[in-house]
This record gives structure tokens, sequence and C-alpha cells, in this order.
């Protein structure tokens, strides 16, 4: 290692606030302390509650819930619905990101906004404007069944409520991390004889590829657990139109408390992974960098 | 010729960054803009990479024309300030970016790779990434990346900014010796006018989007043509002298040093004088001076800075010489005098001690506009006029001084005037409907600049030149350049010929616009734009006046007697500053040039 990064960490470590004295290390685990203590009771225990839960009735019962045909069904089309979503946020993501961070045009911050939208309003909207817009007294409804195309009520709308959801994950990581990165490197590449299609490929791609990758994961998880507005849409059609957060909430009403929870900790389980994934990464990401 | 620019303009926001660059750049020559942050010299090299787009004007590299061919397609090698390497590549993959975008072969890639890699003398370092080497490595690795595909320019935007003194230094030897090497035309942007001193076969000061000078190092250390040159390139001191028949007169003190420029004219007029700090001597009594005795004065400040001592030294009789300005833009009454440790040793010097100060060489700046004086018929309404924006920015960007003078019978026909008859430097009045009858009455008085100013005037974005009369011409023409010089304007030439005028005679007045633009463009390195109109004079110039706002007009003329008549109008709408430049006589032809081109060569 050249004395530079070295030099780096020592600066690092010396202006961290609150060493040495005996006052700052009692705040400092009253607070260590308190946070835990909250995150215990609000998270962990919850959490604790579902993997509990779902093996009430031992480890078989658990295994069973699985077998029945309407949970399968609704785990193949959370999947589908994330497969389809997640590469198609990563594209805008990339593409309004890259707009935002490297361009000045008339109506940039109204497109910030915009972006922003998702995360503003309430999920059970997302769903409604869809219904509106596509349902049998909405604006396209009528023509939409004279070409006897289901939007509402099928995965197509499942899949545009769910993308309209999860929009904003890609871009808001992405466009901080490029307006930092700055432009140096794509026009260094630029002058070196590269053309667009190889300095995006070759340079601004790998550039931001630990933030990619981050964005994507939040929009994965995101589009997996989304239960708002897909539950608005999608008219709860057993083996149908069930996402894994609406069978949880139709098996849980029915009392099926194993296997409500069996699929929750199976939702639960995703997210813990999508967690350790990004952990990962962003160790990673941070040591490349 | 490597590199050919010419006129090229950038703008942004409207606003002129880059303002009429003309410049050609030889084979294998290393030069540096230099100029303070924000003068647009980073645009212009933007410009010549490719990066920016022009608004106005053509480059071309080796006489190729490349004003619309992309970045891409120039093929030069550029070296930013932050290094950008990518840094997700090894060293070996960033120096072989421009290879393998040309699709080379493997073997000859690497050939090539440790060719380079000798050359910034980073052997052995293929494999690391760019966060493993130090900011002087990083930016060895730029430079050799930048010269991977045999560019047939190089280009650095202030390569050594984020580096410390020591390795700046060593990257310096290294870059000059790469440059000398490869013999490959550089150009270097930077801020830092020792480095430009350092490194350049030629100098190009920029300053509010303008290339101001050109030349060697020395010459343009030496002979200045430009206020702003003389402060940015090392420390001066900026002192009003008057120029006589004898030599240059510092109050009443005339002095001998050698070197004093060539004379502008036999006429007694006030100068600019550029003295260096290491050009003023110090001795206890003025007999004890070796050179010519300048004044007296009192040690104010000593700052010991190794090989040389540096103070400040407050002028005791202000009557006698009264620095404009010494670089640091206040106009104080001091000077700033380095001494050497030779020097320090024969003469002990303490805080407050009283001194005679003498000036071994003294450089007279060519410029006509030297200092300003408001002029009114109370002194409340001659203190106003200091405080007016444009006045005052003016003023400080030329590093010069505004004094007033009160005329109580100012513009009264038949009056004279009370105080000293000379007026010396340009006249400043307030704008009014009546003013004309002011300005001339100055100009009977024996002024020869007056600026008329309305209220709350800014500084242009625009500057409309007119003559009269072709015999002030040379005048007006350098009146403008200096004006230009600090305010980030727009320049255009308007020529008017009498509506009536025959077809016959049309071509001769083209023929005089374009005399006028080269004469700007040869004598003063000032480019300006030029229209040709048609009517009456000053109608037509009121009417491109009052097209838009921010617009200032420079007026030469000659002789006085018809003013109110020919351009009355002008004056009493008081909307926008007009400069009168009045000669009775034209100056003895290429005089003002001559000393202007021995500044500059």
């Amino acid at each position: 290692m050249a004395a530079g990064a070295q030099s780096a960490s020592l600066d690092d470590v010396s202006t961290r606030p609150g060493r040495d004295t005996i006052v700052s290390s009692i705040v400092r685990w009253t607070f260590i302390s308190l946070s835990l203590l909250f995150l215990a009771a609000l998270l962990f225990a919850p959490l604790a509650t579902v993997f509990v839960m779902a093996f009430e009735k031992g480890w078989r019962a658990y295994v069973h819930s699985f077998a029945d045909p309407d949970t399968a069904a609704a785990i193949r089309l959370t999947l589908i619905t994330a497969l389809v979503v997640v590469p198609l946020n990563t594209v805008f993501g990339l593409a309004a990101s890259w707009a935002i961070a490297k361009f000045e045009f008339r109506g940039k911050s109204f497109l910030i906004t915009l972006i922003d939208l998702p995360l503003a309003i309430s999920p059970v909207i997302s769903g409604m404007v869809y219904v509106l817009l596509f349902g049998l007294h909405g604006w396209f409804g009528v023509w939409l069944q004279e070409h006897d195309i289901s939007v509402i009520f099928a995965l197509p709308g499942i899949i545009l409520a769910t993308m309209f959801v999860t929009f904003p994950y890609v871009a808001r990581e992405l466009i901080p991390l490029m307006q930092q990165l700055g432009n140096d490197e794509e026009e260094a590449a630029i002058t070196l004889g590269a053309g667009g299609w190889i300095t995006f490929f070759r340079v601004t791609l790998p550039k931001v590829r630990w933030g990619l990758v981050y964005g994507v994961i939040l929009c994965n998880a995101r589009a997996m657990g989304e239960f708002g507005a897909v539950s608005v849409v999608s008219g709860h059609i057993r083996g149908l139109t069930n996402t894994m957060p609406l069978h949880i909430e139709i098996l849980y009403n029915e009392y099926n408390f194993v296997g409500a929870f069996a699929v929750a900790s199976l939702l639960t389980l995703l997210a813990v992974a999508t967690l350790v994934v990004k952990t990962l990464v962003e160790r990673t990401g941070y040591r490349r960098r | 010729m490597s590199i050919t620019l010419d006129q090229v303009t950038k703008r942004y926001q409207g606003l002129p960054v880059v303002n009429d660059v003309s410049l050609d750049i030889g084979d294998g020559e290393f030069f540096v803009l230099l100029g303070p942050s924000g003068s647009g010299k980073s645009t212009l090299l933007r410009a010549i990479a490719g990066l920016a787009g022009v608004d106005h004007g053509r480059i071309a590299l080796h006489g190729r024309d490349v004003t619309h061919v992309s970045a891409k397609e120039r093929g030069v090698g550029l070296v930013f300030q932050n290094y950008a390497l990518f840094r997700h590549m090894t060293v070996a993959d960033n120096i072989e970016f421009a290879l393998r975008v040309r699709r080379m072969k493997g073997a000859e890639r690497r050939q090539r790779r440790q060719e380079l890699l000798r050359l910034v003398s980073l052997e052995g370092m293929d494999e690391r990434l760019p966060a493993q080497l130090s900011g002087g490595q990083q930016q060895r690795v730029a430079v050799a990346r930048a010269l991977a595909h045999k560019p047939e320019v190089l280009l650095l935007d202030e390569p050594f900014g984020a580096l410390d003194a020591k390795i700046r230094e060593e990257l310096r030897r290294t870059i000059r010796q790469v440059q000398r090497e490869l013999g490959i035309t550089t150009v270097l942007v930077t801020h830092d006018q020792e480095e430009a001193f350092a490194l350049a076969d030629r100098i190009g000061v920029m300053n509010l989007g303008r290339l101001l000078e050109l030349g060697k190092p020395q010459e343009l250390y030496a002979r200045p043509a430009t206020r702003f040159v003389a402060t940015f390139l090392g420390a001066a001191n900026l002192i009003l002298a008057r120029q006589t028949r004898d030599g240059i007169r510092f109050g009443k003190t005339a002095v001998n040093a050698s070197a004093a420029g060539p004379l502008q004219g036999s006429r007694d007029h006030e100068v600019v004088a550029v003295v260096r700090p290491e050009e003023i001597e110090i001795a206890p009594t003025r007999e004890d001076l070796a050179s010519g005795y300048l004044t007296r004065g009192a040690v104010e400040e000593i700052v010991f800075t190794g090989a040389l001592e540096r103070m400040r030294i407050r002028i005791e009789d202000g009557q006698e010489a009264a620095p404009l300005s010494n670089g640091n833009g206040n106009g104080s009454a001091f000077l700033e005098v380095t001494r050497t440790q030779h020097e320090q040793r024969a003469f002990q010097i303490s805080n407050g001690q009283h001194v005679a100060i003498g000036v071994r060489r003294i450089h007279i700046l060519p410029t006509p506009l030297s200092s300003f004086t408001t002029c009114a018929t109370t002194e409340s309404l001659a203190e106003a006029l200091v405080q007016q924006p444009l006045l005052a920015e003016l003023a400080s960007r030329m590093k010069t001084r505004i004094s007033t003078r009160v005329e109580p019978k100012l513009g009264m026909p038949g009056a004279n005037c009370e105080g000293a008859p000379e007026f010396s430097g340009t006249t400043v009045i307030a704008a009014h409907s009546e003013v004309v009858y002011q300005a001339q009455w100055l100009l009977k008085m024996g002024a020869e600049e007056i600026l008329v100013l309305p209220q709350n005037a800014s500084p242009p974005q625009r500057v409309l030149i007119h003559w009269a009369d072709e015999a002030v011409r040379r005048a007006t023409l350098a009146v403008s350049a200096s004006i230009l010089r600090h305010v980030s304007a727009e320049a255009i030439y308007i020529g008017i010929l009498p509506q009536q005028t025959p077809a016959a005679q049309r071509p001769h007045g083209m023929r005089a616009l374009l005399d006028a633009r080269s004469e700007a463009q040869a004598v003063h390195g000032l480019e300006m734009r030029t229209e040709l109109r048609f009517g009456d004079v000053s109608h037509e110039l009121a009417r491109q006046l009052g097209e838009l706002a921010g617009q200032m007009l420079i007026l030469g003329i000659r002789g006085h007697a018809d003013l109110p008549e020919r351009f009355g109008s002008l004056f009493a709408e008081s909307r926008w500053p007009v400069l009168i430049v009045h000669r009775q006589h034209d100056s003895p032809a290429g005089q003002a040039g001559q000393a202007y081109q021995a500044g500059q060569a």
C-alpha cells in the first residue's frame, strides 16, 4: 500500500469524535445500548415471531404448507414480477441518472421530483391510478376490452403497479454517485478515441457498478415485498393474481397461521438474504473505491 | 503551425468566457496559457481538445480545420487536473486504453506500454490500481496514458494543481523532459506564474476571456504592455508618472533610470510606470544611492522569505510620487521591495527606519489610460461620481486611482478653469441633458479623454467604437483596447456612411472598416467585429445604443467646436456611458504602436 492510503486512514481515525474521556465513553455506551434496545423491541422481536409461528407445528407442517399449489403459484408470480420489473427499472434508472448527472436541461428539477413521487405517495394510490386508467370504467378500459387485453386483475397490472412503486430506487442511488464522480473519466476516454458505447460499458458502468448493484438489490426487495399497490390491481384471484404478500394475508385471514407464517418466513429470508448481499456489496464497494 | 485558433469565442449564458482569441502555436512548442481562475483558459483548452464547442471562430490542428470534429476524432492527448484515471483499471489497462480502442495487437500494446512507463519512470507499476499510487505517480500515469496513441498535441489542464511543492517540481521536470524528447506540441494551462516561467517557450496571459499578451517569459516579465500582465507576472509597483521631454518624472523628481522605454510622442502627459520590487534600491541617504532617486520612505513591514527579504515601504513625501498599486489592488502609498541576502548584508534595516529609495529600472506601460479624475461643480457631486459602479469597477480592475476635482465654472462659456491648467488622465463627468457643453468646455481646457457617466451604469457587455475623423483612429483604438482589456465585453466597430453615399464610394467605406479591424488586431491585439451603417452618424449610434442595455460608446473626435451640433443628441438621453477620445492633432504616426510592439515582441 502506498503511503497516501495509510495516511488517509490515519486522518480518518484521528478525526473521529468522542475518544479518550470517561464522559465521552459513557455517552457512547448509552447511545449504543439505547439503539440496540430499540432495535430489539421493534425489529428483532417481530422477526423472531415470524419464525416461531412458522415452526409452531413442527418442521413437517412448515414444509407441507409450500406444497399447496396456490402458495407455489404466488411464489412464482412474485418471482416473475421481480424478473420483469427489476431489469426495466435498472435501465430506466441508469438512463435517468445519466441524464440528470451529465446534462443541463429545462425541467431537470421537475424530473428529479417526478422520480421521487412514488416514494412520497401512498402505494394504495399508486394502485388506484392504474385501476382508473386501465380498469373497466377507466380511460382505456373500453378499448382494452374490445381488444381483449386484460391489464387490471392480471399480470400486466401487477407489473405496472410494482414498477411504479419501485421506480426511484436505482435512480436515487445513482444520481448522487454520478454527480459526485463527475465527468472527467468519460471525457478522458473520449479524448483517447473511445466512442459512446465503449465509454459507457468500459468506463461509466464499472465506475458506478457498486451503486448500481446496491440500487438493484433495494429495488428487488421492494418489488417482492410490495403489498398496497399490488393489492389494489391484483383482484386477489387465488392461484392466478396473488403475490406472496397478498397470499400471506389471505392465509392469515383463513386462520391458517402456519401457512401464512411459512410464506412470511420465506419473504423474510429473502429480505435478510438481500441485506446480507447488500452489506457484502457495500464492503467490497468501499474497499475498491 | 501545430495549433491555430482564429477568433475563438465561447459564450456561457450569453456572456463570453472566451472572447475572440486568436493564436498560433508552432510545432514542438511548449506553450503555457496563464491566467487567474475564471479567465477562460481551461475553457479554451477544452475547446482545443473538442470537449467544449465554440460559438464563433475556427480551430485548426496541423492545418486541418477541426472546429466541427468531435473530441474522439481529434486525437489529442489531454491530462486533467485530478488525473481522471480509470479507477477500476490497473495502470497497464489505463495506459493501453487508447490502444485497445484502436484494436492494436496485444504484443505491440505491451511494448508501447513499457516504452511509456519508462518515459515517465514508472517501470514495474503495471499491475497497480490508481488508488495504490501517490498523487505524483497517478499524474505520471495520466501523462503516459495521454501519450499512448502518439497524439500530435498534448494538452495539460493544471496538471500540478493537487500536488505538493516538492513533487510538483519533480513532475514539472519530467514533463519538460518528455516534451523535449518527443518534440510534441504542448499546451499547459496554469494559474501559477512560476510554473509558467519554468516550463514555457512562450506564455499567453489570459484575463476575462481575452488573451492579453503573448511572449517569451523574460520579455513578458521585463516589458509587459498591460497593467494586468505587469501585476500578474510577478509583483509590480504601478506608479503614476509624467512623461516629459526630459524623461520620466515622478512628481517633481526626474528619474534617470535605465530602459524607460520609447517615448510616446513629445507631448507631456501622464503615464503608468512599472517598477519591479527587485529594481528598487534602498540606502540610508539620497547620496548613497547608486541609482536614480525616487523618494523617501519609512519601512513598515519586513518579511524574511529565505533567499529574499520582502518589505513594504510607506512613501513619506506623497507629493513626489504616489504609487497606484503594488499589485495587491490596494491603492495605498506603499512600495513593495525585495532585496537579496547580499543587499541585506550591505545595509541592515529595521522596522520604522527612514530610507532613501531609488529605482534601477522602470518600464512605461504603453496604455493611454492612466488615472481617473472626477470633475463636478461641487465637492459632493465629484465625490458621488467616485462611487459610481462602472467607474469604481474600472479603476479597481486597472489598479489605478480616482481623484476628484472641483470646477465651479464647469461648462460656463468664456470661463477658464480654476486649478492647474492640465487635465491628466481620464476626466469623468456625470451625464445629464446639458452634459455635452461641459464636455466641450473640458476639451477646450485640454482634457483628452472624457468619460460621461450616467447614474448607476454597470460594466458594459458590449462596447461600440466609432471615430468621426480618420486622424483620431489610432488614438481611439488604443483607448478602446485598453478599456476592453479590463471589461469582459464584445467590441464592435461601427462605420457610418451618409445615406446618400454614391455606390462608387461604398467600397471605400468597406476598406476603411477592414483597415480599422486589421489595425486593431495587429497593433493592439484587439479582436473586434465591424458593422457598416448608412445614415446620420449620431442617429445611427443612438439607435444601436438603444437596442440593448449594457452598452458603452467610445467616440473618437478631432476638434470640439461642433460637438454639441453633431453629437448633442447622443448625450441628451444620458442612458449609456460615453468615452470621448479627443486629439487636436494625431500623435506622430506609429509612435504609440511601436511602444506597444516593443512591450509585446
